[in-house]
């Protein structure tokens, strides 16, 4: 059995209502992260929006770039984030503020920021080309390991430098040396 | 009205929009939540809507299709790295003033 070209009875794409239904969720999940009391339940939030972005990336073609979102958002720096809020839970459980008390203007600021990149972006003529082009492993790795070579090397050590400030800065102080 | 819909996963424009949105609610969380973990949260979606719009311009140009991922990757690397030292960060300040909120780090001010 085969899928018909377009919807029955909408009219558009498989494609286009993938996107719809991609978008949705992580602008939902987006607008979760940022609202919602408790912050375990805004950590997962932040999963299931990392998620949605890893579909979007498959759709435009990027399917290693969606593998590593899956596997270093959703599988190392969510549950990096998620320790981090279990470690500093406070006994008195969810504040009463979730919100500073500058978020009205901090509100406005964002909706505007958005309609201006909103109208940037429709207003701009891209030189863009019609269809999406899907990007291929083996070309992706011969120009990562070719021209990106001193960027991936430089990456490796930011990450070694990484993980040993962060090991220092959380470690505990041992003995009254202050 | 529903044609207006069409073919919208093929337009540079409609990924362009999504990652602004995500942008500013991403900015709007970093600007407004007072727990230093919420914050760095709405960093974390910044990165991603800048990485979204990386791909999409890769996505729809021929010159730029295997850079873009390329530069995706390493913008995911270096989010990887920024989390950790953030968190860390995070965590060694609240071990000394038992508190995640952001407002009440206040011995600059004192």
């Amino acid at each position: 059995m085969t899928l018909p070209d377009t919807i029955p009875f909408l009219g558009f794409g498989w494609d286009d209502l993938l996107f719809m239904g991609l978008a949705a969720v992580m602008i939902g999940a987006a607008l979760l992260v940022v609202t919602m009391r408790d912050i375990i339940r805004c950590g997962l939030a932040m999963i299931v929006c990392f998620a949605a972005l890893a579909g979007l990336y498959v759709l435009a073609g990027a399917t290693v770039v969606a593998a590593a979102q899956v596997l270093v958002y959703i599988g190392a720096i969510s549950v990096l984030i998620l320790f981090a809020i279990m470690l500093t839970q406070t006994k008195a459980g969810p504040n009463a503020l979730v919100f500073q008390t500058q978020a009205l203007p901090a509100a406005i600021a964002a909706a505007v920021l958005a309609l201006l990149i909103g109208i940037t972006v429709v207003a701009t003529d891209w030189p863009a080309t019609g269809t999406r082009i899907a990007t291929s492993a083996t070309a992706l790795a011969t120009e990562l390991f070719s021209n990106y070579i001193l960027a991936f090397e430089v990456v490796s050590v930011l990450l070694l430098a990484a993980v040993i400030g962060g090991v220092f800065l959380a470690k505990r102080e041992r003995g009254g040396n202050e | 009205m529903l044609s207006a819909l069409d073919g919208l996963s093929q337009s540079l424009d409609a990924y362009l929009v999504l990652s602004g949105v995500l942008f500013a609610i991403g900015g709007f969380g970093f600007l407004a939540r007072r727990n230093a973990i919420s914050m760095l949260m709405s960093i974390e979606l910044m990165l991603n809507a800048v990485n979204l719009s990386i791909i999409a311009f890769g996505a729809f140009s021929t010159s730029l299709n295997v850079d873009a991922s390329v530069i995706a990757l390493i913008v995911m690397a270096a989010a990887a790295a920024e989390a950790t030292v953030g968190l860390a960060i995070v965590i060694a300040i609240f071990r000394n003033r038992k508190t995640p909120l952001v407002d009440e780090y206040d011995a600059m001010r004192q």
